[in-house]
């Protein structure tokens, strides 16, 4: 099960699982994303290469116009694929509990 | 734990249920999950994707080892494809030069903490194992 909303103050706020089979639906949310972007990951308890390429892509879309995207209450499972992918570089990340 | 899933990206929902039944089953230490999961999908992701010339399902074997687990792929009339041996990804290159391709097997390569693989008769198998002292390391 993999969900992606808005929240009342406008981040985007990801739960359970972005594989391959839920990329799409990410990709669709986030293309409707057109500035500066926090991605409350809190509730994320899994991503896979295809999840990483939604985030890739959306974020050099965004950053083509100097913003990007933020992602914070990252896990330290989920970050330790952010940092083996080197996304750690490429991104602004907060994890859980900073 | 010894089951085929059809070539399509709808069966991870099944294998990530499968696996969390041979994890409970087997009492696997939930510590290796992520990077049993990351793996088993990256490397499933990428027969379908790649090894187009087949109809065949993909078998998938789990047994517990010694403080871990060993997960094997298994591809049916498909040409060779040895995953260690694919390219590797510049982690440290700027925004504007990184895209997605490649990264699902170099993360597998990073997480599992052995890879084997096996080319006869048309037949692909590749074999990871997730070990807890390793993984704690």
């Amino acid at each position: 099960m993999f969900e992606i909303e808005f929240n009342d103050s406008g981040a985007v706020v990801v739960s359970g699982r972005l594989d391959a089979a839920q990329s799409p639906k990410a990709q669709a949310f986030l293309d409707r994303v057109m500035d500066e972007c926090i991605v409350d990951m809190k509730a994320l308890e899994y991503i896979s290469s295809a999840g990483l390429g939604v985030l890739l892509k959306t974020h050099k879309r965004l950053m083509s116009n100097a913003t990007g995207l933020k992602l914070v209450n990252v896990n330290r499972h989920i970050n330790d694929v952010f940092r083996y992918s080197g996304f750690d570089k490429l991104f602004k990340i907060e994890t859980a509990g900073a | 734990m010894k089951k085929k899933y059809k070539r399509s990206f709808d069966e991870i929902r099944e294998i990530v249920a499968d696996t969390t039944r041979f994890f409970a089953d087997e009492n696997i230490d939930q510590s290796l999950r992520m990077k049993v999961d990351l793996s088993l999908e990256e490397l499933f992701v990428n027969m379908v994707n790649y090894n187009t010339e087949t109809t065949h399902d993909i078998l998938i074997e789990m047994r517990p080892i010694a403080s871990g687990i060993e997960v094997s792929l298994t591809d049916y009339d498909v040409d060779r494809f040895d995953p260690s041996e694919s390219g590797t990804v510049d982690i440290n290159a700027p925004l504007e030069e990184r895209s997605p391709g490649g990264l699902g097997l170099y993360l597998v390569l990073k997480m599992a903490d052995s890879i084997n693989y096996e080319y006869h008769g048309r037949i692909s198998k590749i074999t990871f194992t997730n070990r807890l002292a390793v993984a704690n390391v």
